[in-house]
C-alpha cells in the first residue's frame, strides 16, 4: 500500500524531478565550463590566490538552484491534491492519515534528497581532482546551507499548500522567509562551519506541521 | 429492523451564524438506497463531508459502522466507496494506472467490474483522466467504485456535469449493483428524475430543515397535488398540513399528505371557499417542488 502511495506521488512530480535534475545538471556544467575557461585564461595560481586569499567561493551559482527545486516540486505535489479538495480521496484510503501525510511527505524529502546528494557528488568528484581536502571540507560546508535550505523550502511550501485557510499560509509564508534567511546569512567560505548541524534541523522541525494543517483540514476548519 | 450502517444523530451544523440544519437525525438500514435531496445551498454536501469525517459538526454525531465518522479506521474506510462533487479523481493518471493505484488498498479488487465499464468508453487505456470528458471521468469514479466493491457507497452530486446519456448510464449500472449485492448507498442530487429511478428512501432538505424523510413509494402514494378555484385563498395560508400554496389568477395550487375528502373537510372548517378540489399524483421532482417550493 505504502508503495501505492510512493507511485502516486511520482507520478505527480515525475516530470518536474526529472526536469529539476537536468536543469541542476545544466547547471553544473555551465559553471564546469566557466571554470575550464578561468583555468586556461588566468592560470590555476590566479585561481588559488581568489580562493585561499580573496575568500572567493567557485560555485555561488548553484546558491539558489535548491531553493527553487524545494519550492517548485512542493507546489507540484500539493497543488493538485488541493485543487476541488482532492486530498480527500488520498484521506479515504484505507491508511491512517497519519501514514498517508508523511509517506507523501516523506517522498517529496527522499526526491529532493536525490536529486541534491547526486548534484553534490558530481561537484565534489569535480573537485577533488583540482582541489585539496581543505578547500574541498569548507565547499561542503558553504554548500550544505543552501541544499538544507531547499528542503526548508520544500517543507514549509508544503505546510503552506496544506494549510486550509489563507490567513495562516499567509503567516506561515513570512516564518518560512524568516527561516530561509538564516541558511544565506553569509556567503563566505565555510561560515556556517560551526552551526552546520543546528541549521540541518530547520526542515525537520517543520515537516511535520503539514501533517497539523491536514488535521485542521480534517475537521473543515476553512475561510 | 435491519441494522443500521450510518445512524446520524441530533447533527447541527452552522457555517458563522447562518444555521444548515439543527438536530438532523437519520438512519440508513443496510441495502436501502438512500436519496438526500435539496436545494443548493440547503446542506446536502455539508451532510456528506460531515459523514466522511472531513466536517466538524456544531454538535451531534455521525456514526458508519457503529465507529465516530470523525476517526474511522482503515477498516471501516475500506468498506466505504466515496464519489466525490464533480467525479473529482486523480486526474495525472490513466485508466490503467488508476486502476492499479486502487488495487493495492482494497483485497476484494474486481478487476473486472472496472474494465466491464471502461470498455463501453472505447478509448485508450493510456488516456489521462485530466484529458477525459466530464461523462468519461464519472464512468472512471464509478468504474472504480464498483471495483472496489464497498458495503456502503456515498455518492455526493453524481449528476453534476453529466449529458442525460452518461446519467442514465450511471444509475442503470449503479441500481443494478446496489440491489444485486445489497449495499447500502446515501446519494446526493440535485436532479432529481435520477434519485427517483435509483433510491428507496428519501429525505428532503430545505433552508435549516428536514421537510420529509420517507420511502420514495409511501410518499408518492401519500403526497399528492390538489386545484381548485378559491375566492379567498388568503385563509390558505393559515391552514397547517398544506404545503405552498400558490394562486394565479383564481385558480389554487396546494399540496397535501392529507386524502382529498380530509381536504375538503379542512377547507370547510376554515372558511375556505372553494369549488370542486382535483387530485393529481406527483412524480419524485413534483414532490420535491411541493414540498420545498417553487423558489
Amino acid at each position: 500500500m505504502t508503495s501505492a502511495l510512493l507511485f502516486k506521488e511520482w507520478k505527480k512530480t515525475k516530470w518536474f524531478a526529472i526536469g529539476a535534475f537536468a536543469v541542476g545538471l545544466a547547471l553544473l556544467t555551465y559553471i564546469f565550463l566557466k571554470l575550464g575557461r578561468s583555468f586556461r585564461m588566468v592560470g590555476l595560481e590566479h585561481l588559488w590566490d581568489v580562493i585561499v586569499n580573496r575568500d572567493q567561493f567557485l560555485f555561488r551559482d548553484v546558491k539558489y538552484f535548491p531553493l527553487a527545486t524545494g519550492f517548485c516540486l512542493a507546489l507540484a505535489q500539493f497543488v493538485p491534491e488541493m485543487i476541488q479538495k482532492r486530498i480527500k480521496l488520498s484521506l479515504h484510503l484505507p491508511l491512517s492519515n497519519r501514514k498517508i501525510v508523511f509517506s507523501m511527505l516523506g517522498f517529496g524529502l527522499l526526491a529532493l534528497l536525490s536529486i541534491f546528494v547526486l548534484h553534490l557528488i558530481v561537484i565534489l568528484t569535480f573537485s577533488v581532482f583540482y582541489f585539496p581536502m581543505e578547500i574541498i571540507e569548507s565547499m561542503v560546508y558553504t554548500l550544505l546551507p543552501w541544499y538544507v535550505a531547499g528542503l526548508t523550502a520544500y517543507a514549509f511550501t508544503s505546510w503552506i499548500c496544506l494549510e486550509p485557510t489563507w490567513k495562516r499560509r499567509i503567516f506561515n509564508a513570512l516564518l518560512m522567509f524568516a527561516s530561509l534567511q538564516l541558511c544565506f546569512l553569509s556567503d563566505f567560505p565555510a561560515a556556517y562551519s560551526l552551526v552546520v548541524s543546528a541549521v540541518l534541523l530547520i526542515p525537520l522541525y517543520v515537516l511535520p506541521f503539514g501533517y497539523f494543517s491536514v488535521q485542521r483540514f480534517k475537521v473543515g476548519i476553512q475561510d | 429492523m435491519q441494522q443500521a450502517i450510518v445512524e446520524c444523530k441530533n447533527l447541527t451544523h452552522y457555517y458563522g451564524k447562518r444555521c444548515i440544519y439543527e438536530n438532523l437525525n437519520f438512519e440508513i438500514p443496510q441495502g436501502r438506497i438512500l436519496g438526500l435531496l435539496g436545494k443548493n445551498g440547503t446542506g446536502k454536501t455539508t451532510t456528506i463531508n460531515i459523514l466522511n469525517g472531513y466536517l466538524k459538526p456544531r454538535s451531534g454525531e455521525c456514526l458508519m459502522f457503529g465507529e465516530s465518522s470523525a476517526n474511522l479506521s482503515s477498516e471501516t474506510k475500506r468498506k466505504v466507496g466515496l464519489l466525490i462533487e464533480g467525479h473529482v479523481q486523480y486526474s495525472f493518471m490513466n485508466i490503467s494506472e488508476i486502476e492499479k493505484f486502487y488495487s493495492a488498498f482494497y483485497p476484494k479488487w474486481r478487476k473486472d467490474a472496472y474494465y466491464e465499464l471502461m470498455k463501453l468508453l472505447k478509448i485508450d487505456p493510456k488516456q489521462k483522466i485530466s484529458r477525459m470528458s466530464c461523462g468519461q471521468r464519472s464512468q472512471v469514479a464509478l468504474g472504480l467504485i464498483l471495483a472496489q466493491d464497498p458495503e456502503l457507497l456515498i455518492l455526493d452530486d453524481f449528476s453534476m456535469g453529466l449529458d442525460p446519456g452518461y446519467r442514465m448510464l450511471f444509475v442503470d449500472y449503479l441500481s443494478e449493483y446496489a440491489k444485486a449485492e445489497n449495499k447500502t448507498v446515501f446519494v446526493t442530487s440535485h436532479i432529481i428524475q435520477d434519485m427517483e429511478r435509483l433510491i428507496d428512501d428519501c429525505l428532503i432538505m430545505d433552508y435549516g430543515r428536514i421537510v420529509m424523510q420517507k420511502p420514495v413509494t409511501e410518499l408518492l402514494e401519500s403526497f399528492k397535488r390538489f386545484k381548485f378555484n378559491c375566492t379567498n385563498p388568503e385563509a390558505i395560508n393559515e391552514i397547517s398540513d398544506i404545503y405552498n400554496p400558490v394562486t394565479i389568477k383564481g385558480n389554487t395550487e396546494v399540496y397535501s399528505l392529507l386524502t382529498k375528502e380530509d381536504l375538503e373537510s379542512l377547507m370547510r372548517k376554515n372558511n375556505v371557499m372553494t369549488n370542486e378540489i382535483q387530485e393529481e399524483s406527483l412524480s419524485l421532482e413534483e414532490a420535491f417542488i411541493g414540498l420545498t417550493g417553487k423558489y
